[in-house]
Formats: structure tokens, C-alpha cells, sequence
């Protein structure tokens, strides 16, 4: 019951935000819903399937130049945006089938240097416009209705993230996620119960590059440009940041964590803007909370906030262990 | 010919400095079960320290030696960071890690601002059997070559490199014999530190470095150190020094815009080539 009222009110809340916000605050609101997407799939990723990916920004890129490659060779907004998480989906299974392969730190590694490949590449080739990247790409329209306003991509990065949780409690509340549970603790384990290991594991993968690069699409139309310089390395750690923060393996923790450290970050930002404060600012006052940030929550909070938080309003902290794991 | 043999030399210097931050990680990896992300900071500081004393009039020799103990602090204040605490698995460290490079970021930017620097290093060159060669890059290869043997010579022969390597190879076993492990992984981390302050001491003059050459440095680094699984030292300088040719003869035989796919892709196909060897049970029980 509570659950369901609790629902009800972030739905009624998030509904009314974007009428009520001015443009800068919407950009804010935009750009939460598009990291918190992308974060839902590394918090799939890392809390149930147990895997590192340090190239999430590589599925978000794929996603928003699929997207505005499509946009700008005459093709409906709205074929490109279906198009964007698949095609990330469809490059994540193929590089997945070798990189899975790998666990733990060696995965981590190969997915920041699929990330760096990719760039290097998006930078080179001239489809992708090199260093300078794509321009002038349409407003997102479906028939005859255009989304020319901030809030019409506001009601569609969270509308995206509705979906993406949906997708992701159905999974993960399935028999194969109790089974990708199993996988986390012990591969070997798991196959020995019966579980499909790779296949399972691939799935996992492509989902959450399906996530990301839907997050993409969307940002990709309501910027209006993408560029290699749009997704360092940093975006893929920032991800990280915000599952490990909201706990891993909770589908809220992602949304709260990317929440936090994207208000966090903007708070700084303002502070860093004042007078008097020197040009570096901003640049080093966002590094700094990433990592203090990061650093205390895997030493001090290896559940992150979510599950942290929910334990101590139950008291529950004496009995059952909660099912997360770092 | 002496072009080849200019890029063949240039690219064993620039694999020497590869094999040093490599080295590091084997290190660490190997005493801690952790691979330390924040290896190329190290080398990052280092780099930028040399610049900034040498900047400020101090002599060659002091200026390094001051900065390569600058990088070992580092090492030392990482490890605390990521081992520091018990009960902390390996993958965690890493993360941990990964967020010490980027708290180094915000450092590096506010002691020496965003913009790349460069050191002087020996000047001059000399000619190799028709090959002209920056005299910089044979100090890298020798510096390279007497550190790989210091290495040798202080796991091999002294009391605190066989407790070293007493821990890599069983840590349960060592602390029986009443070894502190934690200890020992915090001398693994500012040694880890050393190493790569000695790279970035020695690069700097080659090509400048800024706050976020750290990460080419690192991947670089891993790359030269999965080739020797993370615990094999000579394997790894091997790895090194071929990733360094290789990547040298890209960029003279004009795909220099290709050079880090090149390293980038030879990691991968290691990584995978490995692991289809290895099952799975032995990757969970270590």
C-alpha cells in the first residue's frame, strides 16, 4: 500500500516537474533522466550479472550517433530512435560474445578500451564528422507533432526511464533473474544448477547497452549535436559513480544515485560560477566529488545509499542480509 | 633500413617506458591480488613535478630523484586509500582506485593548471649505424634496463623482496609466518608508485604530459601487463617493448592516427586468447 501511494507520488511528481521548471532547470532534469537510465543498466550489470563495464559511454555514443546519422539522412525522429538502442544492443552482443569472456578487471579494461577505440574511430572517420561530429540534427517529431520545447524532452527522457525500469523489475523479478543472482556469487555455481552462464550474462550486456544507447537517441535530438568530446571516459566513470552511490542491483538506488550526484554536481557548479573563484573551478570541484564520493561509498557504504537507508527505516539490520552485493 | 632502425630503436625506448608502468602494476597485482587504475597518475605526477622544479632552477638529478619520491608518496597514500581498510575485496580496490586517478585530476589541475608540460631532458642525438637517435631515448632504455635489474636483484637476493613475494604467491602462508600482508601491500604500493614516477620522469622530456595522460599511460601499461598475466615481470617487459615497436612502426609507416587501436586491440585479443585457456573455477578461486 504505502508502496503504491509512494508510487503514485513520484509518477504525479515527475509529470508536473516540467511545466513547472525554467529552461536551465530543465536541463538538469533532462540530462538526470537521461544518466539515470543509462545507470539503471550499469546497476543490472554490476549488482546482478556481477560485471564491470568502464564503457557505458561507448553504448550512449552508439546510440546517439545511430540516431542523428539516421535523423540526418532524412529518416523519421522516431525510426532513429528505436534504431539507437538497438543498434547499441546489436554492437554489444557482437563485442560482447569475446569480451564476456572475461571477468573482473580484465572486462573493466576491455570495455574502456572498446570505449577509447570507439572514439578514436568516431573522430577519424569522416561519416561520423571527426573531431567537429554531427550538426544541425532535427528536432525529434512524431506525424505532425514536433517537440520544439525543453519539456517535451523532459516528459520523454523520463518517459524513457519508466520504461527502462519497467523493463529492468520484470527482469530482474523473473526466473532468469533469480538466476542472474546465482551468477554474481559464483559462476560456476550457477552452471552447475543449469543456468545458461554466457547466454545469460550476453543478454545482461546487450540490456543495459540497449538502455544506454536509448538514453542516447534522445539526448542526441534535444542537443541538437553530438561530438566525440560529448562522451569521455569520465561519463562511463560517472555511471559507475551513480549505481555504486544508490546501491547496486536496486532499480531506485540507480535513479537516486544518478539524482544525487547530478544535483550534487550542479550545486558545485553554481558555487564554482560565483565571483572570485578561479576558471579551474568548476573542472576540479567535479573530479573532486566523483572521486571522494566514490572512495567513501565503496569503503564506507559498499551498499550504497538506497539499500542503506531502506535498512535502517525497517531496522532489519540484525536479521537477513540485504540481496545486494558490491 | 636506418628509418627502420629509427623507429625500431625510438620504439623499444618508448616500450621501456611502457614495461616501467607495467611493472608497477605486475607489482602491486602481484602482492595485493589489486590492479591499481591509478598506475598512470603516478607517472603523471612525477612528470609534472620534474617540470615545475626544474622550472624553478633546481638542478637536473635532485629535480627527478625529488619527483620520483614525490610519485612513491602517491603510491603510498593510493594504497592506503584502497587496501588501507580489511576486508575489502579486489574489485572493489579498483574501484577505489579508479577514484584516486580521478581525485588526482582535480589536484594536478589546481597545482599546475590544464595545459600539457614539458621537461628538458639530455640533449642531442646520436647516430646508430646510420640512425639518428635522441640521446633521451637511449637514457630511457638504460634507466629501463637498470631498474629491471635493481628489480631482479631486490626480489631475488633481500629479506623484504622475499617477503614480497612470499605474499604474492600465498598471502594465508605468509601471514602464518607472521608477516603483516597489509604492510607489505602498502611497500607494493609506493614501490608501484616508484616505478611509475621513474616512467613519467623519463617520458616528460619525449612527449608532454598533462593531467589526463594518465589514462593512455594506464591502458598502455595493462596492455604490456596482461601479456604476462599480471604476474609475470619479464613477459610483461617483453609485452612492453613489443606494444612499443609496434605502435612506433604504426606511426612512422603513417597510421600514427591509429596508433592506440593498434596497442588497444593487441590487449584485446590477449585478454580473450588467455582466458579461453584458463576455466572458470580457477579465475573464481583466486
Amino acid at each position: 500500500m504505502i508502496r503504491l501511494v509512494a508510487g503514485v507520488l513520484v509518477a504525479a511528481v515527475t509529470l508536473v516537474l516540467p511545466a513547472m521548471l525554467d529552461d536551465s532547470a530543465l536541463a538538469v532534469y533532462i540530462l538526470l533522466g537521461l544518466a539515470a537510465m543509462v545507470t539503471v543498466g550499469v546497476s543490472l550489470l554490476m549488482g546482478y550479472a556481477g560485471q564491470v563495464s568502464l564503457g557505458q559511454g561507448a553504448f550512449y555514443a552508439i546510440g546517439a550517433y545511430t540516431a542523428a546519422l539516421l535523423a540526418l539522412g532524412g529518416v523519421p525522429p522516431l525510426a532513429g530512435l528505436i534504431a539507437a538502442p538497438l543498434a547499441a544492443a546489436l554492437f554489444s552482443l557482437v563485442i560482447g560474445m569475446p569480451l564476456l569472456r572475461l571477468r573482473g578487471h580484465h572486462l573493466a579494461f576491455a570495455t574502456l578500451a572498446m570505449q577509447l577505440i570507439l572514439l578514436s574511430l568516431a573522430g577519424q572517420l569522416e561519416i561520423t564528422g571527426g573531431d567537429i561530429g554531427l550538426q544541425a540534427i532535427p528536432q525529434f517529431s512524431v506525424g505532425a507533432f514536433e517537440a520544439g520545447s525543453a519539456a517535451a524532452y523532459a516528459y520523454m527522457a523520463w518517459g524513457g526511464l519508466a520504461l527502462v525500469m519497467l523493463v529492468t523489475h520484470n527482469v530482474v523479478t523473473s526466473r532468469p533473474g533469480r538466476a542472474l543472482r546465482a551468477l554474481a556469487t559464483s559462476e560456476t555455481a550457477a552452471a552447475s544448477s543449469g543456468v545458461p552462464v554466457g547466454r545469460y550474462k550476453l543478454v545482461v550486456f546487450a540490456l543495459s547497452a540497449a538502455f544506454a544507447g536509448l538514453a542516447g537517441g534522445i539526448y542526441c535530438f534535444y542537443t541538437g549535436y553530438v561530438a566525440p568530446g560529448s562522451f569521455p571516459v569520465l561519463i562511463s566513470i560517472q555511471y559507475i559513480v551513480m549505481a555504486v552511490v544508490g546501491g547496486l542491483g536496486t532499480i531506485w538506488g540507480a535513479v537516486v544515485g544518478a539524482g544525487a550526484i547530478t544535483l550534487l554536481v550542479q550545486g558545485l557548479d553554481q558555487l564554482a560560477g560565483l565571483p572570485g573563484m578561479p576558471s579551474y573551478a568548476p573542472s576540479v570541484l567535479s573530479y573532486a566529488v566523483y572521486a571522494l564520493v566514490l572512495i567513501v561509498v565503496v569503503l564506507f557504504m559498499p551498499h550504497g545509499l538506497v539499500p542503506a537507508i531502506t535498512n535502517r527505516l525497517s531496522r532489519k539490520r540484525s536479521e537477513a542480509p540485504v540481496e545486494t552485493r558490491s | 633500413m636506418s628509418a627502420f632502425l629509427t623507429y625500431l630503436l625510438n620504439g623499444l625506448a618508448v616500450g621501456c617506458a611502457i614495461a616501467l608502468i607495467a611493472s608497477g602494476l605486475v607489482v602491486i597485482h602481484r602482492v595485493t591480488g589489486v590492479v591499481n587504475f591509478a598506475q598512470g597518475t603516478f607517472a603523471v605526477v612525477a612528470g609534472l613535478c620534474t617540470s615545475s622544479l626544474l622550472g624553478l632552477g633546481f638542478p637536473h638529478g635532485a629535480s627527478e630523484v625529488t619527483a620520483v619520491l614525490a610519485a612513491a608518496v602517491a603510491g603510498l597514500l593510493t594504497g592506503l586509500a584502497a587496501i588501507g581498510k580489511p576486508g575489502v575485496t579486489p574489485l572493489s580496490s579498483l574501484i577505489v582506485t579508479l577514484g584516486v586517478g580521478v581525485l588526482a585530476y582535480a589536484v594536478e589541475i589546481v597545482l599546475w593548471g590544464d595545459q600539457p608540460r614539458s621537461a628538458p631532458g639530455l640533449a642531442g642525438s646520436v647516430t646508430v649505424a646510420g640512425a639518428r637517435i635522441q640521446t633521451q631515448y637511449l637514457l630511457v632504455i638504460a634507466v629501463t634496463a637498470l631498474t629491471f635489474v635493481a628489480l631482479a636483484i631486490f626480489f631475488g637476493r633481500t629479506y623484504l623482496g622475499k617477503a614480497l613475494t612470499a605474499c604474492a604467491s600465498n598471502p594465508y602462508a605468509a601471514r602464518v609466518v607472521g608477516m603483516d600482508t597489509r604492510r607489505m601491500g602498502l611497500i607494493a604500493f609506493a614501490l608501484g608508485g616508484l616505478l611509475g614516477g621513474i616512467a613519467g620522469v623519463l617520458v616528460t622530456p619525449l612527449r608532454p604530459i598533462s593531467f589526463d595522460t594518465d589514462v593512455t599511460l594506464i591502458v598502455n601499461g595493462f596492455a604490456a601487463a596482461v601479456f604476462g598475466a599480471l604476474t609475470r615481470p619479464v613477459i610483461t617487459l617483453l609485452g612492453a617493448l613489443l606494444l612499443g615497436v609496434a605502435e612506433t612502426m604504426a606511426a612512422g609507416y603513417g597510421y600514427g592516427s591509429h596508433q592506440l587501436e593498434v596497442a588497444l586491440g593487441l590487449m584485446l585479443v590477449v585478454m580473450i586468447v588467455q582466458a579461453s585457456r584458463r576455466s572458470a573455477i580457477s579465475q573464481e578461486s583466486t
